[in-house]
């Protein structure tokens, strides 16, 4: 069995050798021949045999790479894109933020405008003076961007405008260097005496902070209706006469044991309008 | 079945693959010679029979576009098929520096070969120029370890 087994072995090597040297004789000779046959005739038929596998092949490859070209340029293009895009992204934001400066000054000179219409410049000497801190928290105080250099004083009178008209804003409590702290109408510590426009009855103006501004001390009998026009009183010491203060909001007609009404009063400057103030020198 | 049916998709990945080069990667004269690349690369995984049979036909779609003579890729690439087979019992290929190598000298072989059988069959010498030929097989070379790569995973599913 063995024997048969090795002679079969010893048949099959010498076959396996030979036709291991057998094919790329073959090829070589076979290239070998089509080069020394002339192109025509017989070199060209085989072309012409093979140009039904080959140009298939030839057309797909240059499809492809053909589309590998135009995917490299999509690339490229979408990078130029993106890039682009990014930059015009930071144009817009460039825009935006010069649209909203722009809104601003545009508001800024609107209400610059309307200030210099002002007649404090001609009743009263003061300094104007943007507001330049706002304490969230106390909303009813400002700090202005002008202080004692500036020639303003503590107990200064301070003026704003807001729709057209100007009107008492508050009065300076402190007064730094560059910088003055204004309380303003509305706050709790806030007070002026104040007259009624139509019967000239005077009385104690209060701030309420959250509540509304009262008026105290107006006699029981006193003319007084919703509407009417509350100004500085020429008793004040502090603020000069005349400064519009608000209007009359509401009424409390007196109880029994009252001796005086009590009378609220809408500023005529709201806190959160104040931008701009002009702030009158003390001792005007 | 199969494996001609990966044999044919494999031929056409090289047809594509050395025209991408040739029309992209080609610069001053310097052919990148693909093809050979992908040759060499199967002859170092296939059995015999596939390998010269491959290296043969890759060599004839060369010739198709050859106007001077045809065969001599043919005939070149036989060769080149023949000395990866001789080397594939001496070297192992699974390591990048035998294949960079193998493919540089086959690449200057090749380009050699061609240019004294065209200078010998039609008197007319098609030398591409010893820096074009050297730069060009350089490139091949270089692309040499990814080409195995592939066709090592192509045909035997691994990695290496």
């Amino acid at each position: 069995m063995n024997s048969t087994k090795n002679k079969l072995n010893k048949k099959n090597q010498p076959t396996g050798t030979r036709r291991r040297f057998l094919l790329p004789i073959l090829f070589l000779l076979g290239a070998f021949l089509l080069m020394i046959l002339p192109l025509e005739g017989f070199v060209s038929s085989v072309k012409a045999v093979l140009s039904y596998v080959f140009i298939p092949q030839i057309r797909a490859a240059h499809k492809t790479v053909k589309y590998a070209e135009n995917v490299h340029q999509t690339v490229w293009e979408l990078l130029r894109t993106h890039q682009e895009n990014q930059e015009l992204k930071q144009q817009i934001e460039m825009s935006r933020i010069l649209s909203v400066q722009a809104q601003q000054a545009l508001e800024e000179n609107e209400r610059l405008s309307r200030l210099l219409e002002l007649e404090p410049r001609a009743r009263w000497n003061g300094t104007w003076a943007h507001v330049a801190y706002r304490e969230p928290t106390q909303w009813n105080t400002v700090i202005i961007d002008k202080g004692s250099t500036d020639g303003i004083r503590e107990r200064s009178a301070v003026l704003s405008l807001e729709d057209g008209k100007e009107g008492l804003a508050g009065i300076v409590v402190e007064v730094n260097e560059n910088t003055a702290k204004v309380l303003l109408v509305r706050d709790k510590d806030f007070s002026a005496a104040v007259q009624l426009s139509r019967g000239q009855e005077t009385g104690l103006l209060q701030g309420g902070g959250a509540s509304p501004v009262r008026i105290k001390y107006i006699p029981l009998l006193a003319q007084v209706e919703i509407g009417d026009e509350v100004h500085t009183a020429p008793t004040s010491s502090i603020f000069p006469a005349g400064i519009l203060v608000g209007t009359v909001s509401a009424i409390h007609k007196a109880d029994s044991f009252q001796t005086a009404l009590t009378v609220e009063v809408e500023p005529q400057i709201r806190s959160s309008a104040v931008k701009e103030v002009f702030v009158i020198y003390s001792g005007e | 079945m199969q494996s001609f049916l990966k044999l044919s998709v494999l031929f056409l990945i090289a047809t594509v693959c050395h025209w991408a080069f040739s029309t992209l990667f080609s610069f001053g004269g310097m052919s990148v010679n693909i093809m050979l690349v992908f040759s060499v690369a199967l002859c170092s995984v296939l059995k015999p029979e596939w390998g010269y049979s491959f290296s043969f036909l890759s060599g004839l779609f060369l010739d198709f576009f050859g106007t001077k003579l045809f065969g001599n890729n043919a005939f070149s690439f036989t060769a080149a098929a023949c000395v990866v087979y001789f080397l594939r019992e001496r070297f192992d290929f699974d390591g990048i520096f035998p294949q960079i190598i193998t493919v540089f000298f086959l690449t200057c072989l090749v380009g050699i070969l061609n240019s004294i059988l065209l200078l010998w069959f039609t008197s007319s010498a098609m030398w591409p120029g010893g820096i074009n030929l050297v730069s060009g097989a350089l490139v091949g070379a270089l692309t040499a370890p990814v080409i195995f790569w592939g066709v090592r995973r192509w045909w035997l599913g691994k990695r290496n």
